[in-house]
């Protein structure tokens, strides 16, 4: 079964360069420029992980997060926050709010494979080998 | 809090992360140029993203020829530098650079106890604007070169004295 992994983001370059990412590996990419319309995709799919930027319009990422962690459906849903902003307080701010992890912008695409493979289990199209497991981190 | 406490050498802060950031996403080498001769532009493409907070205020502009703007977008999107790419592309790629610059800014402010919030981005086109700050606001004006091509980052700001 294909890892679904749902990508919010305002920004459309973000996007293509988290699916330019995972295109390689066996899984389903869905794309939400909003929280609101991010929130919409989660209630319908039901992805194994969700990439959530923060400043966003419409409806910022720490809003659609609050509302996910307050569905029983959704709640348990692994999310990665990617944020530009690096600042000590920014990070304990998002990892109070119940993620499972964060990329700080600027990223290297190995850098958004790894942190994605530590929350679900990519695995390549091809060989749909394993990717090698790195450490696993606890979800808050 | 006051501006002393806010104290951040934003020239140095700036121009090490615009490097980083056009080295991690872009894969491209840009250099912070010391004449502080900034270019002339006959078509002209900036990114802005404002931050906001009780002790400070400002925004930040990313200011490039639309020919090296389109450059850029290319890099960011791993299609050949003379690939016709869109204005929307090109928008959204200049605006998630200025983000990125901005963010680390709004970052680097709030460790320094500046608590501040960022606007998202919005990109102004054309050629013959200008962009002024009012007579309190500071101005840093840094400039970069890229395989011969200047292009600038620009930032307002201003601290607000409180008690």
């Amino acid at each position: 079964m294909p890892i679904k992994i749902l990508s919010v983001d305002d920004s459309r370059t973000i996007r293509l360069i988290v699916g330019r990412s995972l295109r390689p590996y066996d899984c389903v990419l869905w794309e939400a420029a909003n929280g609101e319309e991010g929130l919409a995709v989660a209630v319908r799919e039901k992805p194994d992980l969700i990439l959530l930027d923060v400043t966003m319009p419409v409806m910022d990422g720490v809003t659609m997060l609050a509302r996910l962690k307050e569905d029983p459906a959704l709640k348990a849903i692994p999310v990665v926050m990617l944020t530009a902003e690096s600042g000590r307080d920014n990070v304990i701010t998002i990892a109070r709010l119940g993620v499972c992890d964060y990329l700080i912008k600027p990223f290297k695409e190995e850098q958004l494979i790894d942190k994605v493979g530590r929350a679900v289990q990519l695995q390549k199209k091809e060989a749909a080998a394993p990717v090698a497991a790195p450490a696993p981190v606890v979800c808050f | 809090m006051n501006a002393q406490t806010c104290s951040l050498d934003i020239r140095h802060y700036l121009g090490a992360h615009l490097v980083d950031v056009f080295q991690t996403m872009l894969s491209i080498n840009v250099t912070a140029v010391t004449d502080g001769r900034p270019p002339t532009f006959a078509e002209r493409v900036t990114g802005s993203v404002g931050f906001g907070g009780n002790q400070v205020t400002g925004a930040v502009y990313l200011n490039l020829s639309a020919r090296l703007a389109s450059q850029i977008a290319a890099a960011m999107l791993r299609l050949p530098p003379d690939e016709t790419i869109g204005e929307t592309e090109v928008n959204d790629v200049i605006g998630e650079c200025t983000n990125m610059l901005a963010g680390g800014l709004k970052s680097a402010l709030c460790d320094k106890g500046c608590d501040c919030a960022v606007s998202t981005p919005a990109i102004i086109r054309g050629t013959s604007f200008v962009i002024e700050s009012l007579p309190d606001v500071q101005r840093e004006l840094l400039v970069f070169d890229y395989n011969g091509v200047r292009f600038t980052v620009e930032v307002h700001i201003k601290f607000n004295q409180t008690n």
